[in-house]
C-alpha cells in the first residue's frame, strides 16, 4: 500500500488495488455559523472545491471518499449549505465517483447524496483500509486494519527553545487498543494491529492542537490510542517525530 | 482697544463683565482675523484664553445671523468637555441672547429631542456625536445652516484616527452647509502648518502662534533611586508651595505615591480609572484649598479649572517635550504669568532624559504631530456612514468628498479597494458605480461611531491557584491567543489551557520563553530626537548646557564613573554596545522606543531565519533585549547588524510582523472597523480560526501594517541608525554586561518566529536526529556493539576494541542483526544482509558524522544515505535531503 500526501487540499491518496482519494471535514457552510458568532466573511467554499478538484486532477483516483462533516451547521441545514452543496457535489461527481462516511455535522445530508453513495457512519472497509469520520465507535469490521479518520482536525505546533515557531495542519498515526474500542475478542481471526491515521481538515479555518487532543481526548479513537508511540506528520508527509517530541522543551529544563 | 471697539456692543459689555481689563496677546491677534472670515489655527499653551479668542469674534458674528438650524459647532474631545468651559460658554450665550446646547454620548433623550425641535445656535459636541448627527434627517437639515466650526484640542485629534474621521466629517458637512469658517485651537506643536492643513484641506488659512518659552521655568532634581526617598522629596516639595499639581506617568504610580503620602492628609489622587464623582470631589477640594496637592496622570493635563496651581511636579521623565510643556503650563493662572515646574528624575536614564527634555522645552523644540494619512479603516467607517446617510451614493461622489480632506487628499485607488473589502464582509453592497448600505450597516455604525477601539477586557484565570490573574485586550485574544500559547502578564509567564465562559484559563509556565505583550495605553514612547540627544550627552558628559542641580550632577557623574571602573563602555549616540546577558543579548541603542521597536524586529527576524529559532524581544528607548538560545552570541548579532542594508528594512519588517502578537492584535482592530468582526463577537468561537489567513493580502492587512509602521515603529529613524552604522559613523562593539545594559524598564515584549516553515521543520529534524538512539557495530572485528545517541557519536568514529573505522549504524530494532552477521554459515538471505551492513559501515567510514546522522533517519539505509551524501549538500540542504528521503519512505508499502 502506498500513501501519497497531497499538501494542498489537504488530502490523502491511498493506493492498493484501487486509488482512493480521502478528504474530510470540509465544514461547508461554516461561514454562516461564524457570522452568527460575529465574524463576517464571504463563503470560501469555492476555494475549497477548487482545492479538492485539483487534488482529483493530480491524483486521478478511482474513488473519492469524503470522511464526514461535509456540511457544518447542525441541527438545521443553513441557506448557505442549500445553495452551495449541490453544485459542489456535482462538480466532484463529474470527475470521480464519491462516497460519504457521515460525521456529526452531517445530519440532514442524505438529501444531497445519491443512492449508494452514503456509507455507514460507523465506518467502511474499502480495499483493506478502514474509513470512518471518527466521532463514533468503529464497526468491528475495521479491527486489525489501518483506519483513516477525520473529526479531529489535527494541528501541529512545533516549538523551539524560545517559543512556538510553526502551526500547521498535519497527520497523527497511532496504534489503538482493541479492547478499549469494544472490538469483540475472536481468537481465530488473524488480526493485524489496529492503527488509526487522523487526517487534517480540508477546511482551512478549522484546527485542534494535537497535544491537547492527546491530553483531553474527545472520541473513542482518541481515547483508545497509544499516544506514547504515536507519530506526527506534516500535510506534505514530512515526518516530524513522535508526539512526545512536540511538547514544550522549556518546561522540562526545570523551574 | 481698537479690536475691542469694533465688536458688537453687547459683546463688549460681556468682555467687561468677565473682568477682562484688556484682551490677551493671542486674542488681539486672532479676533481681527476671525472677523475677516479667515480660517484660523490658534497655537498657544493652556490657560492663554484660546477658547475666548475663538468664541468672542464668533459670538460677535452670530449676533447678526438669522435663520434656524445650528449656526456654530464647537467640537471638542469628550474628556475636555468640562464643567467650567461649559459654564463659561453658557454664560456668554445667556448674556447675548443666544441658545446653546450640549450633545454627547450621555445626553438624555429629552434633551436630544429638544435640540431637534428647536436647534440651538451654538451646539457643543464631540467628534463621535458629530458622526451621529448625520444619521438623522431632521438633524441634517439643521446642519445646513452651520457657518462656524471651532475645533478644540485639535493637536490631539490631528494625531489620531479620530481626527482623520473628523476631517472627513467636515467635508460631509460641507455638502449640506456649503463652505463654513474653520477655527482650530491647538497646544504648542512642532508642525503647526501641517495641523492647519489638517483643519482646512487645500483651503487658505492663517496661523496665530504664541511662543511658549518665555512662560516656562523648569528645573530637574534627583532624590535617589528608591521610591521612598523620591516620595519624601515630593512631600517636601508639596510643603514648599500652597498648591501643587504632581504629574506621574502611570495609574499604578499615582496610586503608589498617593498611598505613600496619605499620612499628610492634604493630598489626593486623580486619574481616569476613578469614578467621575471621586474625581470631581478631588478637584473641588483642591480648588477650595482643603487639599494642597493632587497626584494625577494625564487626566489633569487639560484645562479643568481647579483654581491656582502654584507649582507643578513631574515625577519621572515626561518622555516627550510636548507633554512637559503642557503639564508645567498648568502652573500659574493669570495669562502672562510664569509657569514653574520641577522634574524629579528616578534613575540614570530618566535623569539624562529629563535634562534633555527640559532644555528642549525651554527652547521651544516641541515634537511634530504625526497625522494619519490614508488610514483605510477610517475610510471604511466613513463610507459605511455615507452609505447609510445617502442610502445610495456613487463612488465618484465618495471620492470627491473624502479627497477634499487632508488625510485622504491622495487616496488614489484606496476608495475602491476599501469598498471591495467592505462588500466582502457584507457591510455595503456595490452595484456598478453605486454603493448601497447593507443589512448590518446601521448596527455597525451605532457601535462604531468612534474610531477609538472600545476594547473589551478578557479575564485571565489561573487554573492552579484558582484565581483571576488579570485581563487582556479582546482584540489581542482574538488575534493571538490559542491553546498552548504562552504569554506574560503581571510579570509572570502563563500558558493557555482553554478558553471558555468569557475567560482564558491558564497555568503558570516555567521556562518556556514565549513572550508577548498586552499593549498598555500608558506607555509613552520617547522620541528619536530626545534619545539621540541623551546619547550625545552620555558621550560628551558635558552637563553645563543643561544646568543640572548639584544632586543630579553628582549622581550622573558617579554612575558614569562606575561604568568606567567596570571597564564597560558607555553606549552613546555614536557607539552601540552589544552585551551577552543570561538569556540573550542586550543591544544598547540610543534611538527611542519606536526606532528600537523597528530595529529589534529586523534583527530578530534575521537571527531567527539564520538560526532557525524563535527570538523574543523586549524594548525600551535605549535598549533592545534579544532573547536567544545560548548558542547565539553578541558577536553573531553584531555580524547581522553590520551587514544590514537600510533600504531593505521595510520589506524585512513586513515579513517579520506577520505572525507576531502585535500584528494580529492590530489586524483584528482594523478588521472590526471594516465590519468583519462584530464588537460583541464570540471570540471563543472565532479566535481559533485562522484570521491571519483570512485577511492575508487584503486592505485590512495593509492598514494594519501602515498603522504599525507609523504609530508603533519609526522605520525611517531605524533606517538612519543602520545607515550610520554602515558608513562607520556609529561604532558597534561587543562588550561584557554593564550596569547600564542590565538596567531599564522593559516597555514592550514580543516574539518573532522564523519566516518560513522550512526552518522550523529543519530545526525539529535536527533535534530529533541528535536524540535518535542508534546501535554502533564494528564490522571489522565484529566484537564491539554500543547503544548510544547520534549527538554522542565522536567524529571520527573508531571501534574502541580494534581501532578500525568500519562501524555500521543500526536502528535500535536492528540490534539482533549483528548476531546473524557473526554466524559462520550463512544462507543467501543472511549473506545479503551482511553485505548491506558492510556497505553501511563503508559509508560511515568515508562519510563520517554526516553519514551517521543520515543513517539515523527514518527509513534511510545504505542506499539512501549514499545518495544523500553524494549530493554534497551542506547545512540546511543536507537536512532537506534527509526530509525528502524520509518522506519517500513513508509513502511506501513497507511503512504502512
Amino acid at each position: 500500500m502506498r500513501l501519497d500526501f497531497l499538501e494542498t487540499g489537504p488530502a490523502l491518496l491511498v493506493e492498493e488495488d484501487l486509488r482512493v482519494l480521502v478528504a474530510g471535514d470540509l465544514h461547508l457552510g461554516i461561514e454562516s455559523d461564524l457570522s452568527r458568532h460575529g465574524l463576517h466573511i464571504r463563503s470560501r467554499s469555492r476555494q475549497r472545491k477548487e482545492r479538492l478538484l485539483s487534488c482529483i486532477e493530480s491524483a486521478s483516483p478511482d474513488l473519492l471518499v469524503l470522511l464526514g462533516d461535509v456540511k457544518h451547521n447542525v441541527p438545521l441545514t443553513s441557506r448557505q449549505e442549500f445553495q452551495e452543496l449541490p453544485g459542489i457535489l456535482d462538480a466532484l461527481r463529474s470527475k470521480v465517483p464519491i462516497n460519504l462516511v457521515p460525521g456529526n455535522h452531517d445530519p440532514g445530508i442524505e438529501k444531497f447524496f445519491r443512492e449508494g453513495e452514503v456509507l455507514s457512519k460507523t465506518g467502511a472497509l474499502i480495499d483493506g483500509v478502514g474509513y470512518i469520520h471518527g466521532h463514533t465507535y468503529p464497526d468491528p469490521l475495521l479491527q486489525g486494519h489501518l483506519i483513516i479518520a477525520g473529526h479531529h482536525h489535527p494541528m501541529i505546533s512545533i516549538r523551539d527553545e524560545v517559543g512556538c515557531a510553526l502551526r500547521s495542519p498535519g497527520y497523527l498515526l497511532a496504534s489503538v487498543d482493541d479492547l478499549c474500542l469494544q472490538f469483540p475478542e475472536s481468537p481465530e481471526r488473524e488480526a493485524g494491529e489496529t492503527r488509526v491515521l487522523f487526517i487534517p481538515a480540508l477546511n482551512e479555518l478549522a484546527g485542534y492542537d494535537i497535544i491537547r487532543t492527546a491530553k483531553e481526548p474527545f472520541s473513542p479513537l482518541s481515547r483508545c490510542m497509544n499516544t506514547e508511540q504515536s507519530e506526527v506528520f506534516l500535510a506534505d508527509g514530512t515526518f516530524i517525530g513522535p508526539l512526545g517530541s512536540l511538547e514544550d522543551h522549556g518546561d522540562a529544563e526545570g523551574a | 482697544m481698537e479690536t475691542q471697539r469694533a465688536l458688537d456692543r453687547r459683546v463688549q459689555d460681556c468682555i467687561r463683565a468677565r473682568g477682562f481689563s484688556k484682551l490677551s496677546e493671542i486674542q488681539q491677534k486672532a479676533i481681527p482675523l476671525v472677523r475677516e472670515g479667515r480660517n484660523l489655527l490658534l497655537v498657544a499653551p493652556t490657560g492663554t484664553g484660546k477658547t475666548e479668542s475663538a468664541m468672542i469674534p464668533v459670538f460677535d458674528a452670530m449676533m447678526s445671523q438669522t435663520g434656524g438650524g445650528f449656526c456654530t459647532l464647537y467640537i471638542t474631545p469628550l474628556r475636555s468637555l468640562n464643567r467650567d468651559m461649559l459654564q463659561r460658554l453658557e454664560w456668554w450665550c445667556r448674556e447675548l441672547g443666544l441658545r446653546v446646547g450640549v450633545r454627547h454620548g450621555d445626553t438624555t433623550q429629552t434633551e436630544r429631542r429638544k435640540q431637534a425641535l428647536h436647534p440651538p445656535d451654538l451646539l457643543i459636541t464631540t467628534p463621535e456625536t458629530l458622526q451621529a448627527l448625520f444619521m438623522g434627517k431632521v438633524l441634517r437639515k439643521h446642519l445646513a445652516n452651520v457657518r462656524y466650526v471651532v475645533i478644540d484640542e485639535i493637536h490631539e485629534l490631528a494625531g489620531s484616527k479620530r481626527g482623520a474621521q473628523l476631517a472627513v466629517a467636515l467635508e460631509r458637512l460641507r455638502e449640506y452647509a456649503g463652505e463654513f469658517q474653520r477655527i482650530g485651537l491647538s497646544a504648542t506643536v512642532g508642525n503647526p502648518d501641517e495641523v492647519g492643513r489638517f483643519l482646512c484641506g487645500a483651503r487658505d488659512f492663517s496661523i496665530v502662534c504664541v511662543p511658549v518659552t518665555k512662560h516656562l521655568e523648569i528645573s530637574v532634581d534627583f532624590a535617589g533611586d528608591s521610591f521612598e526617598k523620591q516620595a519624601a522629596w515630593v512631600s517636601r516639595a508639596i510643603g514648599r508651595h500652597e498648591s501643587t499639581l504632581v504629574f506621574v506617568n502611570t495609574r499604578v504610580t499615582a496610586e503608589a505615591l498617593g498611598h505613600q503620602l496619605y499620612h499628610r492628609g492634604d493630598v489626593e489622587v486623580h486619574h481616569g480609572s476613578l469614578s467621575k464623582d471621586v474625581r470631581i470631589e478631588a478637584e473641588e477640594r483642591f480648588r477650595s484649598g482643603s487639599v494642597r496637592a493632587l497626584i494625577s496622570t494625564s487626566s489633569m493635563e487639560l484645562g479643568i479649572d481647579i483654581g491656582r496651581i502654584e507649582h507643578v511636579v513631574q515625577f519621572g521623565s515626561p518622555r516627550e517635550v510636548a507633554r512637559l510643556v503642557q503639564r508645567v503650563g498648568r502652573a500659574g493662572h493669570q495669562m502672562d504669568a510664569v509657569s514653574r515646574g520641577t522634574v524629579l528624575a528616578t534613575g540614570f536614564d530618566d535623569l539624562l532624559e529629563s535634562l534633555v527634555i527640559a532644555r528642549r522645552a525651554k527652547a521651544g523644540q516641541v515634537e511634530d504631530v504625526n497625522i494619519h494619512l490614508n488610514a483605510a479603516d477610517v475610510l471604511a467607517n466613513q463610507i459605511a456612514a455615507l452609505s447609510v446617510e445617502y442610502r445610495e451614493i456613487s463612488r465618484q461622489r465618495i471620492r470627491d468628498i473624502v479627497e477634499r480632506s487632508y488625510p485622504f487628499a491622495n487616496a488614489g485607488d484606496l476608495v475602491d479597494e476599501v469598498c471591495t473589502q467592505m462588500a466582502e464582509h457584507g457591510l455595503i453592497r456595490i452595484e456598478g458605480e453605486m454603493v448601497r448600505s447593507g443589512g448590518r450597516s446601521r448596527r455597525y455604525l451605532s457601535s462604531n461611531l468612534s474610531m477609538i477601539h472600545d476594547e473589551r477586557k478578557v479575564v485571565v484565570f489561573d487554573m492552579v491557584a484558582r484565581k483571576t490573574v488579570g485581563t487582556l485586550d479582546e482584540s489581542f485574544v482574538v488575534g493571538f491567543v490559542h491553546t498552548g500559547a504562552v504569554f506574560i502578564t503581571k510579570g509572570q509567564l502563563w500558558r493557555v489551557l482553554d478558553m471558555e465562559e468569557g475567560r482564558i484559563i491558564v497555568e503558570p509556565a516555567k521556562k518556556a520563553k514565549g513572550e508577548l505583550p498586552s499593549w498598555e495605553g500608558e506607555q509613552i514612547p520617547v522620541p528619536f530626537s530626545v534619545a539621540r540627544e541623551v546619547g550625545s550627552l552620555r558621550r560628551s558628559r558635558d552637563f553645563s548646557p543643561y544646568h543640572p542641580g548639584e544632586r543630579p550632577l553628582e549622581f550622573a557623574a558617579r554612575f558614569l564613573l562606575e561604568m568606567d571602573r567596570n571597564r564597560t563602555k558607555v553606549p552613546h549616540d555614536t557607539l552601540i554596545t552589544l552585551e551577552n546577558a543570561p538569556e540573550g543579548v542586550v543591544c544598547n541603542v540610543c534611538a527611542g522606543h519606536k526606532a528600537n521597536e523597528a530595529l529589534a524586529r529586523v534583527l530578530s527576524i534575521l537571527l531567527s531565519a539564520r538560526y532557525g529559532t524563535t527570538v523574543g524581544i523586549e524594548i525600551d528607548a535605549y535598549r533592545i533585549y534579544l532573547r536567544l538560545p545560548s548558542s547565539v552570541k553578541a558577536a553573531d548579532v553584531r555580524e547581522i547588524l553590520c551587514s544590514l542594508d537600510p533600504a531593505h528594512i521595510e520589506g524585512i519588517l513586513q515579513l517579520a510582523m506577520k505572525r507576531t502578537a502585535l500584528f494580529k492584535w492590530k489586524m483584528v482592530q482594523v478588521a472590526k472597523k471594516f465590519g468583519a468582526i462584530d464588537p460583541d463577537a464570540d471570540y471563543e468561537r472565532i479566535s481559533t480560526h485562522r484570521l491571519v489567513e483570512i485577511f492575508d493580502g487584503t486592505v485590512v492587512q495593509k492598514e494594519a501594517y501602515r498603522e504599525l509602521f507609523s504609530v508603533y515603529m519609526d522605520v525611517p529613524a531605524a533606517a538612519r541608525i543602520v545607515s550610520l552604522v554602515r558608513e562607520g559613523s556609529i561604532e558597534v562593539v561587543v562588550s561584557p554586561l554593564s550596569i547600564l545594559g542590565a538596567e531599564g524598564l522593559w516597555a514592550s515584549r514580543d516574539q518573532i518566529s522564523p519566516p518560513t516553515a522550512d526552518q522550523a521543520v529543519i530545526g525539529t529534524l535536527k533535534r530529533r536526529l541528535e536524540q535518535q538512539e542508534i546501535i554502533l557495530a564494528c564490522m571489522h572485528c565484529r566484537n564491539w556493539k554500543s547503544r548510544t545517541t547520534v549527538s554522542r557519536v565522536p567524529d571520527p568514529l573508531r571501534c574502541p576494541v580494534c581501532g578500525a573505522g568500519l562501524v555500521a549504524v543500526l536502528k535500535p530494532w536492528e540490534e539482533s542483526l549483528m548476531a546473524i552477521v557473526k554466524k559462520k554459515e550463512k544462507n543467501d538471505e543472511e549473506r545479503a544482509l551482511a553485505q548491506r551492513l558492510l556497505r553501511n559501515a563503508n559509508i560511515v567510514l568515508s562519510g563520517g558524522k554526516k553519514a551517521v546522522t543520515a543513517l539515523a533517519a527514518r527509513g534511510v539505509g545504505p542506499e539512501n544515505a549514499s545518495r544523500i551524501l553524494s549530493t554534497l549538500a551542506e547545512g540546511d540542504g543536507f537536512y532537506r535531503e534527509i526530509i525528502r528521503a524520509e518522506r519517500n519512505y513513508i509513502r511506501t508499502r513497507r511503512f504502512w
